[in-house]
């Protein structure tokens, strides 16, 4: 037998592909994946989530949950406001709003399963004309007129299901990436659902008020609220302030609006209500 | 947000030490293989035939290595595609090579001149340990022939 030492040459056994091209190139395609699979779940969810019955809805323990934490009770101007945009706003017969109220520094208001929008008294002391509440209810109570609460829900409900089924074979690092891929899917739903309720809200505030300066009121008290650089728009449930105040705009030129009548102060009684909330 | 910045800093770290390791390991592979190049190693298991007057001896080499982050990352996602995962290729022959150089190493500081019966065995360190990082073990193992 013949023996001999040839020299081995190098990358016999290994690719020469770039390490990161092939990263790049899987990501994308896994992104791709997720959120194409994702967005026909959540649009086939929503053929069915929105023929959910609202009493359903209703009969859910969420009052039990938010409750008036502590007991406060709505100045009656709140209810009369409340009342004034609700009867305005063209909402099925079944569906009633009920607002709470939560004496706590938080600035938000959100809406719920069940006909619920809870106001915090944060969001209340930022606030300077009724105009700027009436744009707030009204954006909550479109929330709830188109079932954003169910539609939410149901996307959550469907994602979850789906990750859990991938996330239990796939390596849990790469669960990670798939688990935010699809956070990042819902949350342009979510964001779709801010834009139609800051329409609803502007389009109520035009034929209440005959303007709409509340909503663009309220849009520069959340970007003084978040007066640090606000982060990038796919990461979050709602659209860049600069955004919903670009359609606010847009919608006020569409309609026309002449801004001659100036904005409406709140009365004393209510203004001393939520100092003495304090 | 925050989620995401902690997964693009880790990768970057396993793609920066990772690759800086594995370069730092091939050059001193290389080198170490063109030193003890002298010492032949053979898979077969006959010895050379001839010179009758050799000692035999056991000597083994072993090396465990771990995957970085970022070649985990890429081994994961080829999970879900399918396909060759070039990440832990070059992982592997880094491995394999080293281990024989241990070998090699063993031989050579024996006074061996050839190692027959080569062996090499793999396995995985982290099995059971789904959060783990995944490290691998190589262990080479034959017979030395030391002239007598």
């Amino acid at each position: 037998m013949q023996y001999s030492n040839p020299k081995i040459p190098e990358g016999i056994n290994t690719s020469k592909t770039n390490p990161l091209k092939e990263f790049a190139v899987l990501t994308i395609g896994v992104i791709f994946v997720v959120i194409s699979v994702l967005a026909l779940l959540i649009i086939l969810v929503d053929l069915f989530a929105d023929k959910i019955p609202f009493q359903w809805e209703k009969e859910m323990p969420i009052e039990r949950v938010l409750g008036n934490k502590d007991g406060s009770q709505l100045p009656d101007y709140i209810n009369v406001l409340s009342q004034k945009v609700i009867s305005n706003m063209q909402l099925p017969d079944d569906m009633d709003i009920t607002v709470h109220y939560v004496n706590d520094d938080t600035v938000n208001a959100f809406a719920t399963l069940g006909g619920h929008i809870v106001i915090y008294r944060g969001l209340l002391e930022k606030l300077t004309y009724e105009e700027e509440l009436a744009a707030i209810i009204a954006h909550e109570v479109a929330h709830i007129k188109y079932r954003h609460p169910i539609l939410g829900a149901s996307h959550g409900l469907a994602v979850g299901l789906v990750l859990s089924i991938i996330s239990s074979s796939a390596d849990d690092i790469v669960s990670g990436l798939l688990g935010n891929t699809s956070m990042i899917t819902v949350m342009k739903f979510s964001r779709d659902y801010e834009y139609q309720a800051d329409k609803e809200a502007i389009e109520l505030l035009i034929k209440i008020y005959g303007q709409a300066d509340g909503a663009l009121g309220l849009f520069d008290i959340f970007k003084s609220v978040h007066n640090a650089v606000e982060p990038i728009e796919f990461l979050n449930t709602h659209p860049l302030t600069d955004n919903r105040i670009k359609q606010a705009k847009s919608m006020i030129f569409d309609k026309q609006v002449t801004n001659q009548s100036s904005m409406t102060n709140f009365p004393q009684d209510y203004i001393s209500w939520l100092a003495s909330e304090k | 947000m925050i989620d995401l910045v902690i997964l693009i800093s880790l990768l970057a770290l396993g793609y920066g030490f990772g690759q800086y390791a594995e370069k730092k390991h091939y050059t001193s592979i290389r080198k170490r293989e063109l030193i003890l190049r002298t010492i032949p190693v053979v898979a077969s298991k006959i010895p050379p035939q001839g010179n009758p007057n050799y000692d035999s001896q056991l000597v083994s080499g072993s090396v465990v290595i771990s995957v970085d982050y970022f070649k985990r990352f890429v081994a994961g996602l080829r999970g879900l595609f399918g396909g060759r995962i070039t990440s832990y290729e070059t992982l592997l022959d880094r491995a394999r090579r080293e281990a024989i150089l241990r070998v090699k190493r063993e031989a050579k500081d024996m006074g061996a001149e050839f190692v027959f019966n080569i062996k090499l065995e793999t396995a995985s360190i982290h099995k059971g340990r789904g959060n783990g990082i995944g490290s691998v073990e190589v262990l080479a193992y034959g017979t030395a022939l030391i002239p007598n």
